[in-house]
């Protein structure tokens, strides 16, 4: 038997245990002496769910790369001539290009792109056009009018190849420079819907349809097509990404409609993980790393979007996981400190309550009452040294000013609000607090900042209104969501002395809970027309929308931050003691076990 | 097949789902201990070990329609103070299983 040693020149690492994984470690094979496995930590390659396209259709042509991709033209059942451009997570539009079509070549990027050749309303067509970003203009016709070719390339160095000019298959390659097409070398196999890849100079194209179904690969290298490896299945209307030496082929039809993905590696192609939809007639990009396909033909015309990803990191996403349950049933609570050391106090069970009970990770147990029974006050801080401020004071129906500071046992009132109110938010620290908003004979756009002992007026919020959310610092506060006399989705950000506007929440409602910071807040549950458990992830600019959570509620305890978070309680038809934690996604580098074949 | 298993189970606490199963199929709750859970072998398996008893939709749907009708009852019992109290009490709507 042919050993490591006499392969790769050199012995197996042996290893008591896996070394530190990171990229450095990639490719790398060693012996795990502790588990009696040969180990390497390789590329994991998958493919992933995208945002769909807002127009479901097929035969569209395709640019860019996997966060920054095109998709313009191609027939849903008439040719149209929608463009729509993706973020790497959903699509917007852009300018309608002038001559619909389908079955046309695309190339370049999402801001400088190329579409020519197609199949028009009643005849193939030559024409070109060049994308800005926005809008399309015309550009130099092609030579020979054509529908099924591929391209690759940039907009000023484009390459067209293959197609069928409605009579039969052609093998006309043609050269763009940014105005005008040329003749280049023709294919050695003529033939309509290849896949291609590559620069103008090294391009790459492959199966598509002769007089039957073909798996040939052609190499281009500017001036001449020569024979690569064959793909493994033979199809046609393919996908393809990345480049001469390392392209990436997806999709099609070989005898049904094809999830069948191959890397090519300059001389080969190899299969890899297929992706979830079955079609042809779909469009592609990116790279053999990051790719993307979009739209197709599924038996009807498909809107799905899947993004491939070659890497050595696995990102697990982000869930909610049930927690034990609180001792009170009730809602109307305020929340303060971590997922594994939370606090909820005050609220409204049959009755209103002071009770306060401290949360570890597992299991929820009594801490020290509250001087007076209320309901929704705002909680900052820590489980050790928490902040419970405001509320309502159902039994003298009155509005509460109260500030209490918890040292891990017993609350101590220390100095009022100087705005007693109800629903406030909250942010900061038992030492370095802010409350903002909330209601007092009407909403309130009132801030006021905490120094440990007393309250001080901040800069209002730009849009006074009660039963918000909030997270951050008193000198990086968040403040989203909430009632005026209507529910908002507006966000503010707060810099110790005013409030800017921020990206409003996807999901507009009150009620809600928040934890973070400013720029990595996270906001769940509340209540739109219904309690929901709408999750939604802010960056500092915008929000993201997460896993929701199992119970849809409102008016619940809040504590954690964005990649930890902690739910206790809440209302829905009836007061619940439901808790979950919130675990943010996360990616971890794993390494494989070898086996012989 | 159907989208979904409907069920009613009782919430024990930590570690009833795991994060780990919301990964792996849809799972949601709703007033009366109703679960809405995917069709997949997991999802079923899930609510086997949880002790659910399994519903059709219909009998999903009226055990959440008769807990909403009794809180809409409690709302609507209220004085008017609190019912006009922003934000604290609002009178439940329904709720439709998907």
């Amino acid at each position: 038997m042919t050993t490591y040693n006499e392969l790769a020149g050199f012995r197996v690492n042996y290893l008591s245990a896996d070394p530190t994984l990171n990229s450095g470690n990639e490719g790398q094979v060693w012996y795990n002496s502790t588990t009696g496995k040969l180990r390497s930590l390789v590329q994991i390659k998958s493919w992933a769910a995208g945002g769909s396209l807002s127009t479901a259709r097929r035969a569209l042509g395709g640019a860019g790369t996997q966060t920054e991709g095109l998709g313009f033209s191609g027939f849903t059942t008439v040719n149209v001539a929608n463009t729509e451009e993706y973020n790497g997570s959903s699509w917007t539009a852009g300018g309608n290009i002038g001559t619909a079509r389908r079955y046309l070549g695309g190339c370049g990027t999402q801001t400088v792109a190329l579409g020519f050749g197609g199949q028009g309303a009643t005849a193939v067509s030559n024409a070109t056009e060049e994308y800005d970003g926005s809008a399309w203009t015309g550009g130099g016709n092609l030579t020979t009018a054509r529908n099924g070719l591929a391209g690759c390339g940039i907009q000023t160095l484009a390459l067209a190849f293959g197609g069928y000019n409605g009579t039969a298959a052609v093998a006309n390659t043609e050269e763009y420079d940014g105005s005008s097409w040329t003749a280049g070398g023709n294919l050695t196999t003529a033939r309509y819907n290849p896949g291609g890849a590559g620069t103008q100079t090294l391009a790459l194209g492959f199966g598509g349809y002769s007089t039957a179904n073909t798996n040939v690969t052609e190499e281009y290298n500017g001036t001449s097509w020569t024979a690569g490896g064959n793909l493994n299945t033979t199809r046609r209307s393919s996908a393809a990404g990345g480049t001469q030496t390392a392209a990436l082929g997806f999709g099609g039809y070989s005898t049904t409609f094809s999830t069948t993905t191959e890397q090519y590696d300059g001389s080969a192609w190899s299969n890899t993980s297929n992706m979830a939809t079955a079609r042809t007639g779909l469009a592609g990009c990116g790279t053999i790393q990051a790719g993307l396909a979009f739209g197709g033909n599924t038996g009807s015309v498909s809107a799905a979007t899947e993004e491939f990803t070659s890497s050595i990191n696995v990102t697990t996403a982000a869930a909610w996981a049930s927690g034990g349950n609180m001792g009170t049933t009730r809602r109307a609570m305020g929340g303060a400190g971590t997922q594994t050391a939370g606090l909820a106090l005050a609220g409204y069970s049959t009755n209103y309550v002071n009770a306060t009970e401290e949360y570890d990770g597992s299991a929820w147990t009594a801490g020290g009452n509250l001087a007076q029974q209320k309901t929704n006050p705002g909680g900052a801080g820590t489980q050790t040294a928490g902040l419970c401020f405001g509320g309502y004071l159902g039994l003298t129906a009155t509005n509460s000013s109260e500030t209490q500071e918890y040292d891990g046992s017993a609350w101590t009132t220390t100095g009022n609000l100087g705005t007693a109110r109800d629903q406030p938010s909250n942010a900061g620290t038992q030492t370095a607090g802010l409350g903002f908003g909330g209601y007092t004979t009407a909403v309130t756009n009132a801030t006021e900042e905490y120094d440990g002992s007393t309250w001080t007026a901040g800069g209002n919020m730009g849009t006074a209104r009660t039963n918000l959310g909030g997270c951050g610092l008193q000198t990086a506060g968040l403040a989203f969501g909430g009632r005026t006399t209507v529910n908002v989705a507006n966000t503010e950000e707060y810099d110790g002395s005013a409030w800017t506007s921020g990206g409003n929440l996807n999901t507009t409602r009150e009620a809600l809970g928040g934890s973070g910071l400013q720029t990595a807040g996270i906001a769940f549950g509340g209540l739109t027309t219904v309690a929901t458990g709408a999750t939604e992830q802010y960056d500092g600019t915008s929000w993201t929308n997460t896993t929701s959570m199992s119970t849809a509620r409102r008016d619940f305890a809040d504590a954690g931050n964005s990649s930890s978070s902690l739910v206790g309680g809440g209302y829905i038809a009836a007061n619940t003691n439901a808790t979950e934690e919130f675990t943010g996604s996360f990616v971890t580098t794993t390494a494989s076990n070898l086996t012989t074949s | 097949m159907a989208l979904f298993i409907y069920g009613t189970a009782i919430n024990t606490g930590k570690n009833f789902f795991t994060a780990e199963d919301r990964r792996n199929f849809f799972l949601r709750s709703y007033p009366g201990n109703v679960w809405v859970v995917g069709n997949s072998e997991k999802g079923a398996l899930w609510l086997a070990e949880k002790n659910g008893v399994e519903k059709t939709k219909a009998e999903a749907q009226a055990i959440v329609d008769a807990e909403v009708t009794a809180a809409q009852a409690v709302y609507d019992a209220l004085p008017e103070d609190q019912k006009n109290r922003p934000g604290f009490n609002q009178r439940p709507t329904a709720i439709t299983l998907p």
